[in-house]
């Protein structure tokens, strides 16, 4: 029966990289904002994680192995776009500036803009440690950086998003409505 | 000034985020109790971390995908493959062994036997319209939302939401009102959080305080209230039975979020009601002049 169990477990690996997909989109999206760009990236993770799966020799740590794939094929795109970018400083862009959403108080997209703002490697840190609730050891490992620089560049990010959210958040009166809106 | 020497800002967002050790936080724990600036950094740190799960809660869908490439060409070969050579295994084994013929089925997920009984007991038979205005009234009536997830059977698909339910608000004249958020799964964190809250409701019963506390979970902290994950459902149960102002409310879209990526089926225990979102719950609160706390 061993063999049979071997197929089992194959099948039951494929199945938790295949409900690895939402989380996988959510996170690549927030990095690129780029619904196109997000659904690629998470395609050639998934088509790679099936092929080394066998790598995997521990399954507890299958979520942190797929999110490192995400970020290599994340930096592997960009290298490819732009050799002499360092990733870490690119910003990409969102169609509104937080300063303007505060107008049309909608929260979410406010809150795009602002992680839209942040540099490459703050963005990264900040979602996977608020979407995905990782450690900051396992973030570490994921983007390959020492934990010192992740805390730091968490640190900023969640500074940076300060000063721009909360008093958005608080002299907007409208954001209530917004609020409530939310479903 | 002297405790911000105390706890950098690195420092604060690893306590937000739990990344320090027990015995250090409970330290924190009281440090920032006593410093009104800490606290006020602590609570915008975490209010920007709930802010970014909510940007992100439902990200755009993405582009329909052609079918052409290399990629999926090579990926439904291969699962043609897995198929062929699973189906042969299957009719291999099939003719090899004798399986018992009363084998039970895989796909439903089983409801404590227990657990459906006091379901079955909590839920009147029909119920029209809510007219009792009173907060005793408040726990019998949140079972009854309950209904449609609690006993439609497992194979059923379309039993996946509950309806978000239309609450009655108390007429609200409640001097102290807090909202505590839930929204990790771990046994340890869960049990100082009940130990928590059954000390506070006991201490506002004890100085006749008219109090309110809801428990607002979502994310991993909807493991506390489901039937089959729960650690602490006796307790959870005792508590609504003993404290008739104690509310448990289950976010709506994390139950959904559940059964769409992951095919789990929902059950909250009896007596939890839903609400739309847990994070738009927590806004409404905190708008309406509730004390919000994180565990």
């Amino acid at each position: 029966m061993d063999l049979l169990d071997f197929f089992l477990r194959s099948r039951e690996a494929e199945r938790a990289l295949e409900q690895a997909r939402a989380r996988l989109y959510r996170v690549a999206y927030a990095w690129c904002h780029n619904a196109a760009l997000a659904d690629d990236l998470v395609q050639e993770t998934l088509t790679k994680a099936l092929r080394k799966s066998s790598q995997l020799r521990d399954p507890k740590a299958r979520d942190a192995w797929l999110f490192t794939i995400l970020a290599n094929c994340y930096r592997d795109h960009f290298r490819k776009q732009r050799d002499m970018d360092d990733i870490d400083e690119i910003e990409i862009s969102h169609e509104t500036t937080p300063e303007s959403e505060t107008s049309s108080a909608e929260i979410v997209s406010m809150v795009r803009a602002a992680i839209a703002r942040l540099p490459q490697g703050q963005r990264q840190v900040v979602t996977l440690v608020d979407l995905e609730g990782f450690s900051y050891v396992e973030v570490a490992q994921i983007l390959d950086v020492p934990i010192g620089t992740i805390m730091s560049r968490l640190c900023r990010a969640r500074n940076a998003m300060k000063d721009i959210l909360l008093p958005a958040m608080q002299q907007n009166p409208m954001l209530n409505r917004a609020i409530r809106r939310i479903k | 000034m002297n405790q911000e020497k105390h706890f950098s800002d690195e420092f604060l967002n690893a306590f937000v985020d739990n990344q320090i050790a027990a015995e250090e936080k409970s330290r924190a724990y009281v440090e920032i109790g006593q410093d009104e600036a800490l606290n006020r950094q602590v609570c915008e740190l975490r209010k920007l971390h709930d802010l970014v799960q909510l940007a992100y809660r439902e990200p755009p869908a993405p582009p329909a995908r052609a079918a052409s490439g290399t990629n999926s060409r090579q990926a439904r070969l291969r699962f043609g493959v897995a198929a062929s050579v699973l189906l042969t295994l299957g009719i291999f084994l099939g003719s090899q062994i004798r399986m018992p013929a009363t084998a039970p089925s895989v796909t439903a997920v089983p409801v404590p036997a227990a657990a459906t009984q006091q379901m079955a007991k909590a839920v009147p038979p029909a119920k029209p319209a809510r007219t009792k205005p009173a907060a005793a009234a408040d726990a019998t009536d949140h079972v009854a939302t309950l209904q449609p997830t609690a006993v439609v059977p497992a194979a059923e698909p379309a039993a996946v939401p509950a309806p978000v339910i239309a609450r009655n608000e108390i007429p609200d004249n409640t001097a102290t009102k807090v909202l505590i958020h839930l929204a990790r799964d771990d046994i340890d964190q869960l049990s100082q959080a009940l130990d928590d809250i059954e000390s506070t409701l006991k201490h506002y019963r004890e100085t006749r305080q008219n109090a309110r506390v809801e428990v607002v979970v979502n994310g991993k902290g909807l493991e506390l209230v489901r039937t089959d994950t729960s650690a602490f459902a006796g307790r959870i149960q005792r508590l609504q039975r003993e404290y008739d102002n104690l509310t448990f409310a289950a976010c709506q879209n994390t139950i959904e979020r559940l059964a769409r990526e992951q095919g789990i089926i929902v059950r909250l225990l009896p007596g939890v009601i839903t609400i739309d979102s847990g994070m738009a719950e927590i806004m409404r609160r905190q708008n309406q002049g509730w004390t919000y706390l994180q565990v």
